[in-house]
């Protein structure tokens, strides 16, 4: 019961977030986004035609009524059909999102495993060689592109100049050996761009710990470096851990993987958005900006009762 | 208090000074990016980079005296091209470093005078607003509604990149309200604005200095993935560009355009992350007061 008002609460908390992205992005891309009206008309259009064209599209009307119709299409997840393509909005977001998914979900868990891993390697040897080491590399990956690393891994992986193994570009998945073959490339880039941010986000979290008095005693009562780092210093940092990962999701799953679909040709959402800020296909763009926002509203609620999991102190108040 | 002044070893600054100096990672970071920034200086007066838009070679000619980097698809030189690329560089970044500190400095400040009062909620909101629309959709939104206006994307980089100096400012803000030099102020009768502007921003220059070369880097990179898109530079040429142009060459097995771009773009922003780090580490309060 405690925990449902908590939920309540914090979902109503969430409301002026939303109608702000709403509100923002509401402007930017649908009321001063690109005007359609001529692309769906012939030459030599009418001014009657024209007129007809506009009221169809919606430009007619006043501008906050325009909005209030965008809240409601967001409340009851009713789009309509897409501009472009006749599709209806729903059904091309349940085509496209899943490809998304699944092109960064591995890269998005192995960046972030292997992030933690490193971390807790170089925070355990801080000041040694092999600490210095890994920061090294950290800041080196945290330096390049990820266009060239995607460029870079595409020469060495995927083309005649290189070894040649995974097809070049493309989405053409339908067993696991052929999904396999196709993720290989990107979450390679994905989590060589990731790790370096990552390891070091971490490593700074840890040291932090590990130099705390109960670390110290610990190890003066001899516990082993592995329930050290585990029950002592990775526990009691879980809550800036599961900050970042819960943070980074909503952004990966619109923004990150934009590039690499654009870039690998995958028939993804990130490309159905861009395609539809380009071409002001207004029904997508209202479904794939309001829902981001949702989402990160949902994001918020769901790490604060992550907290609590973790770590008993946090109170839900 | 004079003699405290002309030793610059006690005042914060002279201390981080002094450290940083002795940081050999951040003096070759701050080198190198001496070094690009005379570059861009001269592409900007006009002494080199010149020829960046002549079309007087022959189709991908390999590297020789005359061009030194080959030449394009269209017989552009990659040598001049890359040079002239480090001035646009170095516009974005500056533009966008500046601008988006001074916007983090001045709404951070004022929210964290102001905490929890209208201004504070205000600000806090349009952070969390701004922080969760998806970066490139915000930026092709804003190019669009700008209609291919070339600063677009300085415009996009601005209003979202300063949302993470003003977090911080805000913080220390909150701290340094309630030091004595600002109830002293208070106590004299000093405006509250005049308080904001003269006696609380200053204090928080080293937070800035550090979040303007993160945003520096930040920027330069930016602008790589964006110029791929189709949203970033108009008119001109950068490394972003350059790389796009070569994402079709590298499979061909023309590889010059996409070295020439990566490598530059890449030892600049590895310098700015040293001296950025090093910064870090000099003006960092904590370690400047255990030295």
């Amino acid at each position: 019961m405690e925990l449902l008002q908590y939920t309540l609460r914090k979902l109503i908390g969430g409301i002026p977030l939303i109608l702000g992205v709403t509100f923002i992005s509401f402007i930017l891309m649908v009321y001063y986004g690109p005007d359609q009206t001529f692309e769906l008309l012939g030459k030599n259009a009418t001014a009657e035609q024209i007129a007809e064209v506009r009221a169809e599209l919606g430009y007619d009307r006043p501008f906050f009524v325009r909005y209030g119709e965008y809240l409601k299409e967001l409340a009851t997840l009713d789009f309509g059909l897409s501009n472009s393509t006749g599709e209806p909005v729903n059904a091309m977001l349940a085509r496209t999102i899943p490809v998304s998914l699944e092109l960064v979900t591995p890269g998005f868990i192995l960046g972030n495993l292997l992030g933690v891993l490193l971390a807790l390697v170089a925070a355990y040897h801080r000041g040694r060689w092999i600490d210095k080491a890994i920061m090294g590399f950290a800041v080196v990956g945290m330096s390049i592109s990820f266009l060239i690393v995607i460029i870079a891994f595409q020469i060495l992986l995927s083309s005649s100049y290189g070894l040649n193994l995974f097809p070049v570009r493309g989405w053409n998945v339908h067993s696991l050996y052929s999904y396999v073959m196709y993720v290989t490339v990107p979450t390679l880039a994905s989590v060589f761009v990731a790790l370096g941010y990552n390891t070091r986000f971490y490593r700074a979290v840890l040291v932090e710990e590990m130099t705390r008095d109960h670390v110290r005693t610990a190890r003066a009562f001899g516990i082993s470096p592995a329930k050290l780092l585990y029950k002592h210093i990775l526990k009691n940092s879980a809550i800036p851990i599961i900050t970042r990962v819960m943070f980074s999701i909503p952004l990966v799953v619109v923004s990150g993987s934009l590039l690499m679909e654009s870039y690998f040709g995958i028939p993804g959402v990130g490309k159905v958005t861009f395609d539809a800020i380009t071409s002001g296909d207004q029904p997508v763009l209202k479904a794939v900006v309001g829902l981001p926002a949702v989402l990160f509203v949902v994001t918020l609620l769901v790490t604060d009762l992550l907290y609590r999991v973790v770590d008993p102190r946090v109170s839900l108040m | 208090m004079s003699a405290a002044l002309s030793d610059h070893r006690e005042s914060i600054w002279g201390k981080a000074f002094y450290k940083f100096r002795h940081d050999r990672m951040g003096m070759l970071g701050l080198a190198v990016v001496l070094l690009y920034f005379i570059a861009a200086l001269g592409v900007w007066l006009g002494v080199w980079g010149t020829g960046w838009a002549d079309v007087d070679g022959p189709k991908w000619a390999p590297m020789s005296g005359e061009y030194w980097f080959g030449t394009n698809i269209i017989g552009e030189d990659i040598f001049q091209r890359s040079i002239y690329s480090t001035k646009t560089a170095f516009e974005i970044g500056l533009v966008v470093a500046v601008l988006s500190t001074i916007l983090g400095a001045l709404l951070g400040a004022l929210a964290g005078f102001f905490s929890g009062r209208w201004i504070d909620a205000i600000v806090l909101w349009l952070m969390g607003v701004l922080d969760s629309i998806p970066f490139y959709l915000f930026v092709a939104a804003v190019a669009f509604a700008l209609q291919g206006n070339p600063w677009a994307m300085h415009v996009a980089m601005v209003s979202t990149f300063w949302t993470t100096t003003g977090r911080l400012v805000r913080g220390e803000v909150i701290k340094l309200r309630n030091f004595e030099f600002v109830e002293a102020a208070r106590a004299i009768g000093v405006p509250q604005f005049t308080i904001v502007f003269r006696h609380i921003i200053p204090n928080t220059f080293h937070i800035l200095l550090v979040q303007a070369t993160i945003v520096f880097v930040a920027a330069i990179k930016s602008e790589v993935i964006l110029s791929f898109l189709g949203l970033g530079v108009q008119d001109g040429v950068s490394w972003g560009l350059m790389i796009s142009e070569s994402t079709l060459e590298v499979l061909a097995g023309f590889f010059n355009n996409f070295i020439a771009a990566s490598a530059l773009l890449f030892v600049l922003v590895m310098a700015f992350n040293m001296f950025s780090d090093s910064l870090q580490d000099a003006l960092d309060p904590k370690k400047v007061a255990a030295s």
